[in-house]
């Protein structure tokens, strides 16, 4: 394999500058740049930068409402941070189902986002959350909705002069509703068949609020606006919720593949929204 | 660019491709299991090959993609795949094998009980096994046979089947909580 050059700056200009108008690949946790680095006879990229030394993007911090995760925000810490597990335990949910424990060490919330693709496990529940993406480059720093973030199959709207430096969402509040599902083979270092999120606000039992989302079923995770939409406004029931999931089931387009039948995965996708719904809204599902 | 003279005919490739250039090698210092470590290495060479090159052999090499864990470490007290960081990221950091947890003459009490448990069959997932279960132990001093089995979900045992290994780590989490006043 071609050799790179390597650099580890302190903070984001530095980082920035080491990027400017070089051929350059950020690493960090490494989960995913070392086993794909085996496959690259080229070599990733002629610099590669090292982004763990950057205290600017540590950090999980709360205020007026949004939650601020820094780029290297690892999967451990979902299961470990105080404002996390208040704000959205959706998040330590998922986490618990990530890969392993070794992997959620160094795996970073950041690089799921970036290299994950369609089976990136942190991705759904940050959907339902309507979280954003903070980006910063020499010229600037802007904020893109995650789901306007995701452009396809590995595919994103990031430029090649940016980092990530965050991620933020808006508080769900104390008193929200959600569910996540991750369907995989195994409990453990598995591949997602099937992941599902649903974040619900509820007030004075009608559903004010919803964000539900689906992971492995399309190109990237997506966001099911028809089934948040049918929910909205409604004090739900079985028949309602039925209605969300085969609209959460309309908007995915698996594929076959060794883990299971895209036909298989349709069906899930109806079952799996219906049970996280009733299940947060405590609605009894008599054929279950 | 140099790439247009490799289109030429098969005869002149040979003669004009690049002149090989090995990779800069690169500076690194950090500790293993308290030892000062100086070595140099080209910047793509992974941890796991760095510790092993330098006679680190117990960090095992297993699948090189971090789904196995055979390579198992503590950096920074943090348990990590070795074969998932490159060399030049551990510049500075503490690593630990699983011989900075207890050596031959001096065995940890998880060791003990892995040997006392037959947790051990081939031995070859054993050292990241043992790491792992150490920063299971440290964060979580009493788990339940679910939490054991969710901490050494990322190690990877092909003889065991995991019984025994579960009850080894379940054996010395009893006995290292009865020491507990007495080792520290």
């Amino acid at each position: 394999m071609r050799g790179f050059d390597f650099v580890a700056p302190t903070s984001i200009s530095a980082t920035l500058k080491a990027a400017k108008g070089r051929s350059t690949k950020f690493i960090a946790g490494g989960t995913n740049f070392l086993p794909d680095l085996r496959h690259q006879h080229d070599g990733p990229a002629k610099v590669v930068i090292d982004l763990m030394r950057v205290s600017a993007l540590q950090g999980i911090s709360s205020s007026k409402g949004v939650v601020k995760m820094g780029a290297l925000t690892t999967m451990t810490d979902f299961l470990t941070n105080k404002i996390i597990l208040k704000e959205a335990p959706i998040l330590a949910a998922m986490s618990e189902k990530f890969a392993g424990p070794i992997i959620r060490n160094r795996a970073t919330l950041a690089g799921n986002i970036i290299d994950g693709g369609p089976a990136a496990d942190a991705i759904p529940p940050l959907l339902a959350l309507k979280a954003k993406v903070r980006l910063a480059s020499e010229k600037g720093r802007r904020t893109v909705d995650l789901d306007k973030f995701l452009t396809g199959y590995r595919q994103t709207a990031i430029r090649s002069d940016e980092l990530i430096t965050a991620v933020t969402f808006p508080s769900p509040g104390r008193s929200h509703k959600w569910g996540y599902y991750k369907l995989a083979r195994r409990n453990a270092m598995a591949i997602t068949v099937v992941g599902v999120a649903v974040v619900l606000k509820v007030r004075r039992k009608k559903v004010e609020e919803a964000g539900i989302s689906l992971g492995s079923v399309t190109a990237a995770p997506i966001r099911c606006y028809e089934a948040e939409k049918i929910l909205e406004g409604n004090v739900v029931d079985l028949e309602l919720a039925q209605k969300a999931a085969e609209a959460c089931a309309a908007v995915a387009t698996p594929i076959d593949d060794i883990r299971a039948s895209a036909e298989y995965r349709k069906l899930m996708c109806e079952v799996l929204p219906r049970r996280l719904i009733c299940q947060a809204l405590d609605i009894s599902q008599d054929n279950e | 660019m140099k790439m247009a003279t490799a289109n030429k005919s098969k005869r002149t490739r040979k003669s004009s491709a690049p002149a090989y250039v090995p990779p800069k090698k690169l500076p690194i210092s950090f500790t293993v299991n308290g030892q000062e470590v100086n070595a140099e290495a080209p910047a793509h060479t992974t941890l796991l090959y760095l510790l092993r090159d330098l006679g680190f052999t117990e960090v095992k090499n297993g699948c090189e993609a971090g789904d196995c864990g055979a390579c198992t470490i503590l950096l920074d007290g943090l348990a990590m795949n070795a074969c998932c960081a490159l060399g030049v990221q551990a510049e500075g950091r503490e690593i630990t094998t699983v011989k900075g947890i207890g050596t031959v003459d001096n065995l940890h009490p998880i060791q003990v009980k892995f040997i006392e448990h037959g947790a051990i069959q081939c031995g070859f997932c054993t050292p990241g096994m043992i790491v792992a279960a150490k920063e299971l132990l440290d964060l979580t001093p009493n788990p339940s046979r679910h939490e054991i089995k969710a901490g050494i979900a990322g190690n990877l045992c092909r003889c065991t089947g995991y019984v025994k290994i579960i009850d080894a780590i379940e054996a010395a989490a009893e006995e290292l909580s009865s020491k507990k006043g007495k080792r520290k």
